[in-house]
């Protein structure tokens, strides 16, 4: 039993003597990252279709799990809920809008609906808090409310997450529903020629995948406790959501997580020296480069590298 | 003056000034179109050009020379640093817009992003020309002149590029390539320079979209991308590839942004136009001038 390994060492890091909250909460954040690419995987890396928006699914799971708790106090563990509720309506309008067309129109339009949704969220300051963003309420530690001072419990939640939507995608790469979107990732013609209903079977993989971004979105929020326009919709937070996969490895189940994993390090330590040396935004030039290396040299990211190893 | 005109006159200033300019967004999404008609790229790098078309007149302003005097050196400079990511990014994606194109070409422009923030800093700059604080007066109208000149500019630029495309016989090459790469080889035609020099071209217009847009509009090194969403609308309303589309496009969402930010709110000028690109997406792909179903 592999697997059991490594959740187990994740589930007993916060047991142990020299593991700090700063690791606790570096490896929080890294769970998270891992559980968001491995939502966009699916409808990216198994199907094919390149969203850049679905930072508004994150926005929309934080942001309606959060105002739902500050305006109404629903706790977060139903709010998340209408979260994901409202993040498949509007996957649902977008995707039978834009995703008859080939790949290119509707990766553009998602970004222009990232956008809008920024424009929206910057403007209703009642509702969203705008530009500074919405903090929840802090209640202290509350199961009530899923809130903690310590950030142990989110690694337990964060790792639920993360091997649930392994399993998950693991069903999906093994069912019929994911050779279908497979199909229509490589060929287009030849899947609708094999009898796949193309539309049917893109909208499908996005609305899955655009509930699966929401429902971590609660997670996102009950962690940092806090959302903005920038961190929601912006374009930097759309391609951070994509390096996890495409790093580790588009369209596999491990890939999300090796390369979510090895995200974290790289970031936490180019935050590190670049505060030492005064610099902003090296993290962002670092995910560029990175973005740059991995699609000209590595398009099968780090599994599909080592992959190849092992048949040579 | 009765009511009635005197509640047009609104009307007409925000129509007036979304023309002025939308003729500049017109002018970037060109080059944008050029790319994608041609080579079936997605340069989302595109906006970045643009930024750095900017700096080249901030840059020149600082040593006392006039933005508008710097556009030429702003065409050769985009276009020399538009040929070099060709050869070293999108020349293997040439044909297809796939998914790793697009993502080459977002991770390309945030580098191209930091770079400019390494080298100019992360604060606003603005460059204004010889024409910079002047306003003309048409009846109860006012328009900047800064303005009016760059909305000339690129049109003279549009037209100069349409008449290279169709004039010209390196423009039946260009044309050729892009109808059917194949049989332009068969007949002798290199497509690898005749790509270069389109994309070169596409970037060198973004760099004098730049220059004049910085004359009235300032800049910072997020501006670029801020610009996409501008290009990539005005070129699918007006037509993925069309050159006279992509300008009328601009156009357009110039007239529209300034309409919604009059009648509506200035802070959401651009939801409108958010949501006319996925209508147009749903209904008329090719656009209102579009030759080609992708």
């Amino acid at each position: 039993m592999r697997p059991l390994l490594p959740i187990a060492v994740v589930a007993a890091l916060p047991a142990l003597p020299f593991v700090n909250n700063y690791i606790l909460a570096a490896t929080v954040r890294a769970l998270i990252f891992i559980a968001l690419g491995q939502a966009w995987n699916i409808v990216a890396g198994i199907g094919g279709q390149l969203s850049l928006g679905h930072g508004v699914f994150l926005g929309l799971g934080c942001y309606v799990t959060g105002i739902l708790f500050n305006e109404l106090g629903v706790p977060p563990w139903i709010g998340v809920w209408a979260g994901a509720l409202v993040a498949l309506t509007v996957a649902l309008v977008m995707g039978s809008m834009t995703l008859r067309m080939r790949g290119v129109f509707f990766a553009l339009a998602t970004v222009a609906v990232s956008l809008a949704f920024d424009q929206l969220a910057r403007h209703y300051v009642d509702l969203t808090g705008g530009d500074n963003g919405l903090a929840l309420k802090f209640l202290g530690n509350s199961l009530w409310a899923l809130q903690s001072r310590s950030p142990a419990p989110f690694v337990y939640a964060g790792l639920v997450f993360v091997v649930l939507y392994y399993w998950i995608t693991q069903r999906i790469l093994a069912s019929r529903f994911g050779l279908e979107m497979r199909a229509v990732r490589d060929d287009e013609i030849a899947a609708a020629a094999a009898g796949v209903r193309v539309f049917r079977t893109k909208l499908l993989g996005f609305l899955v995948s655009a509930a699966m971004t929401a429902l971590a979105g609660g997670l996102y929020m009950q962690f940092y406790q806090a959302i903005d326009p920038e961190s929601a919709f912006g374009l930097g937070q759309a391609i951070q959501l994509q390096l996890p996969a495409l790093i580790g490895g588009l369209g596999t189940a491990m890939g999300p997580i090796i390369g979510g994993a090895l995200m974290i390090v790289v970031s936490e330590a180019t935050n590190w020296g670049a505060t030492k040396l005064g610099l902003i935004g090296v993290d962002i030039l670092v995910y560029g480069l990175v973005l740059l290396i991995v699609v000209l040299w590595a398009p099968q990211g780090i599994v599909g590298v080592l992959s190849r190893g092992r048949q040579r | 003056m009765s009511g009635f005109e005197a509640a047009l006159v609104p009307v007409g200033q925000a129509l007036l000034s979304g023309i002025l300019v939308g003729g500049v967004y017109g002018l970037l999404s060109i080059g944008f179109s050029l790319a994608f008609g041609v080579m079936r790229i997605v340069n989302f790098a595109h906006g970045d050009l643009v930024m750095y078309g900017m700096y080249v007149g901030v840059v020149s302003a600082t040593f006392g020379i006039d933005p508008l005097y710097a556009i030429p050196f702003s065409f050769l400079l985009m276009a020399l640093l538009g040929a070099a990511q060709y050869q070293l990014v999108y020349r293997r994606f040439v044909g297809f817009a796939t998914l790793q194109q697009l993502l080459a070409a977002i991770g390309l422009g945030l580098v191209l992003q930091m770079l400019a923030q390494v080298i100019f800093g992360a604060d606003t700059r603005s460059a204004p020309s010889m024409f910079g604080s002047q306003y003309l007066l048409i009846g109860p109208l006012f328009i900047s002149a800064a303005q009016v000149v760059a909305f000339i500019v690129a049109v003279i630029a549009t037209i100069a590029v349409e008449a290279l495309l169709l004039g010209t016989h390196w423009g039946r090459t260009v044309r050729a390539v892009a109808d059917d790469i194949e049989a332009a080889e068969l007949v002798g035609l290199s497509s690898q320079f005749i790509n270069i020099s389109a994309f070169a071209l596409a970037c060198g217009l973004a760099g004098i979209a730049g220059t004049i847009m910085v004359t009235y509009y300032p800049t910072d090194p997020s501006k670029g991308l801020s610009l996409m969403p501008i290009a990539i609308i005005a070129t699918t309303i007006g037509g993925l590839g069309s050159i006279r589309g992509s300008f009328l496009g601009g156009i357009f969402c110039g007239m529209v942004q300034q309409l919604t930010a009059m009648l509506w709110n200035s802070a959401l000028q651009d939801v409108p136009l958010y949501v006319l690109l996925l209508f147009f997406i749903a209904y008329r792909p090719t656009g209102m001038f579009g030759f080609r179903t992708e």
